[in-house]
């Protein structure tokens, strides 16, 4: 079988399980609308929060209500994209830690993509509607606009699941990590929500370093409203490099992982 | 004694001996005590800088009588109560969900009772550390809370707060013996404890309308009261707080009786 071959088997597979997923998330049509709405619910009421806050102080850094609006729009809707797509991706080292990593490996399909788009996180689809009703409200909705807020979203919902697949892949040297992904997971969430500027020093280095979170919570400035190539090529570069990283480091993990011989199916 | 004093006084001593249990149990999940922490100290990290750039760094400047370092105790207080509230809802929505609400009701204590003495084991074990935690992180960047007699009335009014959070949980919980599923209205109740219970925000920083409309809820006796008095003490406002929070006590009570007795006829449990 040739690449392109190969390629094509692999896109018709993740197409398949797409298209399964959202079937799996019809059959429960009521839940399903109430989950999503939650989310949205739930993203709307911190920007309530962010409205009261920048009332009592309309800049903050250099930062507006319109920027925090946009960084909610490219974080929430890149998280949506991602976890609607490749929902497992925060999952990884539960799923090492537990054994159930066999199930993928009985399947002919790259193991690391067979997890990813095996689940489809409902609630994120409330996040991927609300990240785009807020761009339509206050963003800039001319041709190049779009085209930056689609990059942006591109390299959010990236660095999301790259960062949560180099985390999961712990899992196969440490065992049981489960714990501490969630929380990286959580504080990463968080600091994708917060505007970027606000921190300083150390904790602004490692926010563009060890956490890249600082190249999600940047984007509304250095890409949406004073386009700074240097810093759009970096977030480029580290959604890339990490997504490698990550593949990478999951193919090592690999070798190491031990088989529970758990009997499960897939639901 | 009589007859019904002695009733009360072996419920007291059957709700004391449950909150013994639920104090020894949590001791025993020192990871789960771990994590709590650590996510206490990256928030209140990031509420710091948050906060420190609102205020450009300057400790003397008062926004609606709050100082940078009011703001930051003010966050720790409101934290730690809220972090210190165990997850009630869902485990009355699991007893009801697997049936083991059926163990619950035929034992001699009162539901709720038995699940309040839980809670305020719990709370209260949460509160102090997550206290200690928090001002790990807030003495170093703002200085110590040196509010008066901030600390008397923060402890003062917390009992309520958190007693009227355990009430509103459990209004929530209950409806789990209509409807089974309560993450949603838990949910919903979050975020009303977050915005407008003040938890991130003081309710005195907030536009004057919806500071009218805050005074009409019970979420500010829950989480701004305690917080507030902490870092402003004054007694005469510390009597009507107090006031205020048994009225919300009185009339929240009554609703979780009034549920309770119509959920539980209602309720069918098989197995169990």
């Amino acid at each position: 079988m040739s690449t392109a071959d190969k390629l094509m088997a692999n896109a018709r597979y993740v197409w398949t399980c797409w298209k399964v997923n959202l079937a799996a998330a019809m059959e429960y049509r009521l839940s399903f609308l109430l989950l999503a709405g939650m989310m949205f619910v739930n993203n709307a009421i911190w920007l309530f929060f962010w409205s009261l806050f920048f009332g009592r102080f309309p800049v903050v850094q250099g930062w507006e209500l319109h920027d925090v609006m946009l960084l909610w729009a490219v974080s929430t809707g890149g998280f949506g994209w991602a976890a609607v797509l490749f929902g497992n991706f925060p999952r990884i080292a539960g799923i090492v830690a537990t054994g159930h990593l066999d199930v993928y490996l009985s399947q002919p399909r790259p193991v690391l993509l067979s997890v990813l788009v095996s689940r489809s996180s409902v609630t994120a689809a409330g996040d991927f509607l609300f990240g785009i009703a807020v761009y339509l409200m206050v963003g800039d909705t001319s041709l190049r606009g779009m085209l930056l807020f689609a990059l942006g979203l591109l390299i959010s919902g990236m660095l999301f699941i790259a960062v949560m697949v180099v985390a999961g892949c712990s899992a196969f040297w440490i065992g049981n990590a489960e714990g501490m992904t969630q929380q990286l997971f959580n504080s990463f969430i968080a600091l994708t929500t917060y505007p970027s500027d606000i921190f300083r020093g150390f904790v602004k280095l490692a926010l563009f370093s060890l956490v890249p979170a600082g190249f999600i919570s940047y984007l509304p400035i250095g890409l949406l409203r004073d386009f700074d190539p240097l810093f759009a090529v970096g977030a480029v570069t580290a959604a890339c490099g990490l997504t490698l990283a990550g593949t990478l480091l999951f193919r090592r993990g690999l070798r190491r992982y031990a088989s529970g011989n758990t009997i499960a199916m897939r639901s | 004694m009589d007859g019904e004093s002695k009733r009360w006084a072996v419920a007291g001593r059957k709700a004391a001996a449950v909150g013994r249990i639920a104090f020894r149990h949590q001791l025993a999940y020192k990871t789960d005590f771990a994590m709590r922490g650590f996510f206490l100290l990256f928030i209140l990290f990031v509420f710091i800088q948050l906060w420190s750039a609102a205020y450009e760094g300057d400790f003397s400047k008062s926004i609606s009588g709050f100082t940078l370092k009011q703001i930051v105790w003010y966050l720790v207080f409101t934290e730690a109560l809220t972090l210190a509230a165990p997850p009630l809802c869902s485990r009355i929505e699991e007893e009801v969900k697997n049936g083991d609400v059926a163990i619950r009701l035929i034992r001699p204590q009162s539901y709720a009772g038995y699940h309040f003495s839980v809670f305020a084991s719990e709370a209260l074990t949460r509160f102090v550390v997550h206290l200690a935690i928090g001002s790990a992180i807030a003495w170093p960047f703002v200085g110590p809370p040196s509010f008066g007699y901030g600390w008397l009335g923060l402890l003062a009014l917390s009992a309520g707060a958190l007693t009227v959070t355990f009430l509103l949980l459990m209004i929530v919980g209950l409806c789990a013996f209509w409807v089974e599923e309560t993450s949603g209205l838990y949910f919903v109740l979050q975020k009303l404890q977050f915005t407008i219970g003040g938890m991130l925000l003081p309710i005195d920083l907030m536009p004057e309308w919806l500071q009218r409309v805050c005074a009409w809820l019970p979420f500010q006796a829950a989480l701004y009261f305690p917080a507030r008095m902490g870092v402003h003490f004054d007694s005469t406002l510390l009597v009507k707080q107090l006031a205020i929070q048994i009225g919300w006590i009185v009339l929240l009570g009554l609703a979780v009786s009034r549920m309770y007795r119509r959920g539980v006829k209602k309720l069918h449990v098989n197995g169990g």
